[in-house]
């Protein structure tokens, strides 16, 4: 089996990791996607059978439940319901919207929803499973998208959020249309959020900025506060529940809390030369383990 | 109807008798509208005398129809009542029969304490005191919705039009209470809606030459510079300075915004769209007037970035530089409008325009300016509506499409100012609130009671139109809990709020404002003078 990654020349931006069961993982990268099915040992080229003629910088990657596999590029959304062999082009239209983040609804199998946050066009939903894909920005009045989040209990509240450079936004109707939300001026932009597991229960959702760090909400989104913590005063890049465990990656660290923020744990790989970790994925099945990407191009487990 | 009028003056009894009458008339041909079973109302067409009379569910209409009472006394009662319930309907777009039905109610209650002896002047002061504690107690109510489903069940209660309640509820969740929505009659026999992302203006192409996809009618940029300024253009060569700054800036799509070109001046601009090298267009820069063009320039700068040359400050087209310059991944025109998708302009700049205008917006009560602004916030957030209304005949879409504004209206209140718990029960708990004051004044008192009765006068009207026993519902009522009301279409003993059945807050604060200042200025009324008045046609209101 080809090993692709060893060829990757260094520099080679991690921008976004999803892991699937079995052990499958994809890593967006400013050379393409990649593709592991032995949890990040070892890694492939996904996009072979497109042979692009240039390097295809893939910004958001997300693996839906149906095993289908979703790519942000510029200018539109691939799929591939192959496990990542062979790939479909949704365009997004053009100008060629840059896409930074993918959010998929958690009952993608019945409602085919995916939502797509771009750098300047603000946001694209679909609910064909990302075979057409419509601009929503009724009242989004910031179209630079840093973050995407879905409620766990999509099918039932239509809650998503956005984060973006100046603050948050929030659609109660599936994404059709966004209302700003109160958040601190100062704070953004708003580079990542996580929604609670239990989020029809606790309303608590986190939002990661980039340079005021870490906020919390417990209703919904309505009212914010910030988290006091001496290592919280970085960038969040990205955040991820794993059960009740959030992971946090800032720029030079990996932090773990079990207590919803009360308290934080360090869990930053070992790594040379201090990268910038910009990638986070949780590898289902092993609680205790995440997957960290870096702008150096480092991808390393940690745990 | 020429009705003559004799001059002199009347004085109590009479008074009070006759507007009680013109009241009472007026009233009762509004208040079988009230509810959601409402009853309609023939009236005779005016301007084409034995033609098929109008059939109206809309208090408002009909209170524009009724023009006046044969008896020059009752007239004074039945007008006041006209000019309170169509200010209401103008103002908020519902709650005509609310309104009508609270102020007879009052105004009866009131005048069985004047016939016991009371004084009027402290009657209504006590009034208008009494006032604030109705309206602080529907502010407590008062909360927000959200969801096509909830916002199409207050759509419901306005236009009895289950399709149209539905397309409304979905439109207002997704424009929001400030959204452009434009409501226009169709070729067909429904409805339906289309929603349109970015901000569009009126004010197209200057020529029919610029259009650049003569099939759609239209021009498509992509990624253009925008030029804005209020200038009148006359001579070619003033145009000359943009185009070099645009080449300078190695634009390849720019758009001026401009109040006029001469004819030598379009000619330039049709030349110098170069396709290859600078696509150019032009358009009318929007407003009737300096101060729309002004707050036009403003929106267009905050969305795009643009820094606008302007008349009055001097400007002149040859100070033109690159960083004039507003940019935006989109823009279209046609020969009536142009739109921008995604301007480029600074986000938070964005907002806090918004936020300026959001406030002025709360601040004033100025219809008008509020009319002004309204547009001006919904354009920023970036989408609009349409709502195409067919029907099977020209007076049914007329009438249809009637509807739809006012629902379109009030629903907007709803969204904007939150809603209240429908049915006539807010009004009815209003009551408790009364009932916690103890005055030792008899005045007030008398004004709390005369308040606690009318206050479940709307109710009454809604559960009589729907051929209920309204005591034997009220007193039903009055074992359940404050949330519980009687849904009229069920015929159960409901929870009103879950059920959906929900008043505009706006529409209902209006209505019990309106009512309450108004009946207490008549119950104060004790002459009424006639003036000779010429015979004069009648004609509409």
């Amino acid at each position: 089996m080809m090993n692709d990654f060893d060829q990757l020349q260094a520099q080679d931006t991690v921008y976004a990791l999803a892991a699937g069961p079995g052990g499958i993982v994809f890593a967006g990268r400013a050379s393409g996607l990649y593709r592991s099915s032995d949890g990040g040992a070892s890694w492939q080229d996904a996009y072979q059978s497109l042979k692009p003629e240039q390097a295809l910088v893939t910004t958001a990657v997300v693996i839906a439940a149906d095993g289908s596999v979703f790519a942000g590029v510029n200018g539109g959304v691939l799929r591939s319901s192959d496990g990542g062999f062979a790939w479909f082009a949704a365009s997004l239209g053009s100008p060629p919207p840059l896409v930074t983040a993918l959010a998929i609804s958690p009952h993608f199998e019945v409602d085919g929803t995916m939502l797509a946050g771009t750098a300047e066009d603000g946001v694209f939903f679909s609910t064909d499973r990302g075979q057409h894909w419509i601009s929503s920005n009724f009242r989004l009045i910031d179209l630079n998208v840093y973050s995407l989040a879905l409620s766990p209990d999509f099918a039932r509240d239509q809650t998503a959020l956005v984060g973006t450079e100046t603050g948050l936004f929030r659609s109660t109707n599936g994404g059709r249309a966004w209302r700003s939300i109160p958040f601190p001026d100062e704070a953004g932009p708003v580079l990542s959020l996580a929604i609670s597991p239990n989020f029809a229960r606790d309303g608590r959702v986190f939002a990661g900025t980039e340079s005021a760090g870490l906020f919390t909400s417990t209703d919904r989104g309505d009212t914010w506060a910030q988290i006091a913590a001496d290592n919280l005063t970085r960038a969040v890049n990205q955040m991820a529940f794993a059960g009740e465990r959030l992971w946090l990656l800032l720029d030079d660290d990996l932090l773990r809390s079990d207590d919803l923020g009360a308290s934080w744990q360090s869990a930053t790989p070992p790594a040379a030369d201090g990268p910038m970790w910009m990638a986070l994925t949780v590898l289902p099945g092993e609680r205790g383990h995440v997957l960290v990407g870096s702008g150096s191009g480092d991808i390393l487990r940690a745990g | 109807m020429r009705i003559k009028r004799t001059p002199g003056l009347v004085f109590q009894p009479q008074t009070h008798h006759a507007l009680r009458s013109g009241i009472h008339q007026f009233a009762s041909a509004i208040r079988p509208t009230l509810g959601p079973i409402a009853r309609t109302v023939a009236i005779d067409q005016i301007v084409k005398p034995g033609a098929t009379p109008e059939v109206l569910d809309s208090g408002g209409v009909i209170a524009r129809r009724i023009i006046e009472l044969a008896d020059s006394n009752q007239d004074v009662g039945a007008m006041l009542m006209r000019a309170l319930v169509c200010r209401q309907h103008d103002l908020v777009g519902d709650g005509a029969a609310t309104t009508a039905v609270l102020f007879q109610a009052i105004y009866n209650q009131g005048l069985r304490y004047l016939a016991a002896g009371g004084n009027a002047t402290r009657l209504r002061a006590a009034l208008d005191r009494a006032l604030p504690v109705i309206l602080s107690e529907l502010d407590r109510m008062t909360f927000f919705v959200e969801g096509k489903e909830r916002l199409g069940h207050i759509a419901q209660s306005i236009c009895h039009d289950a399709d149209m309640a539905a397309l409304m509820g979905e439109i207002f969740d997704i424009i929001g209470e400030h959204g452009q929505l434009d409501i226009r009659q169709d070729q067909g026999r429904g409805l339906r809606r289309d929603y349109v992302e970015g901000a569009y203006w009126n004010g197209g192409l200057f020529s029919r030459a610029m259009v650049a996809d003569a099939a759609a009618g239209r021009t498509d940029f992509e990624n253009a510079a925008l030029f804005l300024c209020d200038f009148e253009v006359k001579e070619a060569r003033d145009l000359f300075p943009i185009f070099e700054a645009a080449i300078d800036a190695n634009v390849g799509a720019l758009v001026i915004v401009i109040r006029s070109l001469s004819d030598q001046a379009m000619s330039l601009v049709v030349a110098a769209n170069k396709p290859e090298k600078l696509k150019v267009m032009a358009v009318k820069l929007p407003g009737l007037n300096p101060v729309d063009r002004q707050a036009a320039l403003e929106d267009l700068a905050v969305l795009t970035g643009a820094t606008p040359l302007l008349t009055a400050a001097g400007d002149q087209t040859r100070g033109t530089t690159p960083a004039h310059f507003g940019r935006a991944r989109r823009v279209w025109a046609d020969l009536r409008n142009f739109g921008i998708l995604s301007g480029r302009g600074n986000p938070r700049a964005l907002r806090q325009h918004l936020l300026n205008l959001e406030e002025n917006f709360r601040r004033t009560s100025d219809p008008d300016l509020r009319a002004k602004l309204q547009p001006r916030i919904g354009r920023l957030w970036g989408g609009s509506a349409t709502l195409w209304v067919g029907g099977s005949t020209k007076l049914e879409i007329e009438a249809r499409k009637a509807v739809a504004e006012r629902t379109a209206g009030t629903l907007r209140a709803a969204v904007r100012e939150g809603v209240l718990p429908g049915g006539g029960m807010a009004l009815l708990n209003c009551r408790s609130a009364l009932d916690t004051l103890r005055p030792d004044d008899a005045d007030e008192r008398a004004a709390y009671r005369t308040l606690h009765e009318a206050l479940a006068e709307p109710a009454r009207a809604i559960f009589e139109n729907a051929g209920y026993d309204a005591s034997e519902v009220l007193a039903k009522l009055s074992f359940e809990p404050s949330n519980c009301g009687f849904d009229v279409l069920s015929g159960q003993v409901v929870d009103v709020c879950e059920a959906g059945i929900l008043d505009s807050a706006a529409v209902l604060k209006s209505a019990v404002r309106s009512a309450v200042t108004t009946a207490s200025l008549a119950l104060s009324i004790d002459v009424l003078v006639h003036h000779r008045k010429p015979e004069a046609m009648s004609q509409p209101g």
